[in-house]
């Protein structure tokens, strides 16, 4: 039985890491501690999104997780996906929408979405829906960010072959 | 919550005896994500079960058999012939939380708000806990207090197992609520069975506009032998006061969740109805 440690060790945006930690520090606290500033601190409660990160192929909020939940896991974090020179389609997708305005909740926005186009085939409205309830934005009305959401998810359908990048390492 | 240690057993019985061994110090964790919310100024150690392999669904004769750490989102995206768990999981809080939030985490400690007890109630739902070997309890003796009270001892939630519908079973599951994420304002499930176009068996249950889930047997009853229609619904529907004090919300007076509870009520009914007649084996 493992007890009082206080290290985590996790693979980090495809690297295994180890951090120093405490048993009730939170899994955005590490990471935005440790640099990862793109994922963003909204409500700190689970309501907003902007914490998402992806842990083991789901979309979680990292502000209501412990660090040492993430232990062997797999975390990618928006800095995972694409870059300025090279964005991911759906980062091309929202900023031809005009979906990015203050842009706080779209880190939130864009693991959400990749959670759901990598871990879903056939999407259709109601599982998009259902992949996106967990992220707010207070600028768009939500229009934008869904109309670059589904022509993503249309061209990739469209091009099954390509996989959408999977970025860069911060 | 604070958190002063973390510890990760290696088996139910490891994690029994620490958390024997730590009383009131010790706090299980498996999604944990309620934890945060929860008031305490004294440092307490999470004992981790999601390494215990508590994470599983499986059909095992008459009944589907959900491990205790398994997420919400799982259950949600769990398909089967005779499976209808998972329409209120998807209506539970947001995609992140249910891929960590547990079914276990949802019913040991029960919330007014929670929308599992009402389910497991209407379902007949069976609990197995561990105290060093495993036993079952019926969901009314399991609901008919704060759960939290049977695991004070060390004692973990392992299993809940839903039954199999049979032919003539039906299900219906409502919950209301302001948005998509918001906590319920009501839950109704309905469990019914149908013999020879009647209601031959009915389990009714409520949730979040009362203090705590419980089954509404006022309801139960006038529902008994007779034909399942929006009449006989909105009859048995109008005697849930007998059962349940209807709570004032936020913004909602007592006579308006009365009222909610109520067409609540007969959308569940109609619901099971209408899934059980479809069901012919």
């Amino acid at each position: 039985m493992k007890t009082a440690v206080n290290t985590v060790s996790f693979t980090l945006n495809g690297e295994k890491k180890t951090f120093s930690t405490r048993p009730d520090e939170k899994l955005l606290d590490l990471l935005r501690r440790e640099g990862y500033k793109g994922t963003k601190y909204g409500c700190g409660q689970g309501t907003c999104g902007a914490c998402t990160v992806i842990m083991d192929g789901r979309a979680v909020y990292a502000c209501l997780l412990y660090a040492m939940q993430a232990e062997g896991r797999k975390v990618r974090t928006i800095e995972s996906m694409g870059t300025h020179d090279k964005p991911a389609p759906i980062q091309q997708e929202l900023v031809a929408a005009g979906a990015v305005q203050c842009g706080y909740c779209i880190p939130g926005i864009i693991m959400s979405a990749t959670a759901l186009m990598e871990a879903e085939k056939d999407i259709t409205d109601e599982v998009a829906r259902e992949y996106m309830d967990g992220n707010l934005c207070r600028c768009t009305g939500y229009e934008k960010i869904w109309v670059a959401l589904r022509k993503t998810i249309d061209r990739a359908a469209a091009e099954p072959a390509k996989k959408a990048p999977k970025g860069g390492k911060k | 919550m604070k958190l002063c240690e973390f510890i990760r057993p290696e088996s139910l019985a490891q994690a029994r005896a620490v958390l024997r061994k730590l009383g009131p110090k010790g706090l299980p964790l498996a999604g944990g994500t309620a934890l945060h919310f929860m008031p305490g100024k004294v440092p307490v150690t999470a004992v981790d079960l999601t390494g215990l392999g508590l994470s599983y669904i499986r059909h095992k004769g008459a009944f589907f058999e959900i491990g205790a750490a398994t997420p919400l989102s799982d259950i949600q995206r769990h398909r089967g012939p005779r499976w209808a768990m998972h329409e209120i999981c998807r209506r539970i809080s947001t995609h992140q939380i249910r891929n960590v939030s547990t079914i276990g985490g949802n019913i040991c400690r029960v919330f007014p708000w929670a929308d599992l007890p009402v389910v497991l109630l209407a379902m007949n739902a069976r609990l197995v806990i561990y105290s060093g070997k495993l036993k079952e309890m019926g969901a009314d003796e399991y609901f008919s207090s704060q759960p939290a009270r049977l695991f004070r001892g060390g004692d973990l939630l392992a299993a809940v197992k839903i039954p199999v519908l049979k032919a003539h079973h039906g299900f219906g599951s409502v919950k209301a609520a302001r948005n998509a994420a918001a906590f319920s304002m009501v839950t109704i499930a309905a469990l019914l069975e149908l013999k020879d176009g009647r209601i031959a068996a009915a389990r009714v249950a409520a949730g979040s506009a009362i203090p705590f889930p419980k089954r509404l047997p006022s309801v139960e009853a006038a529902l008994m032998g007779k034909e399942p229609s929006a009449e006989v619904f909105r009859a048995a529907a109008s005697l849930a006061g007998n059962d349940a004090k209807w709570c004032k919300q936020e913004g909602m007076s007592a006579e308006y969740v009365a009222n909610l509870a109520e067409v609540s009520i007969v959308d569940a009914l109609e619901r099971a109805a209408e899934f059980a007649r479809g069901r012919t084996e």
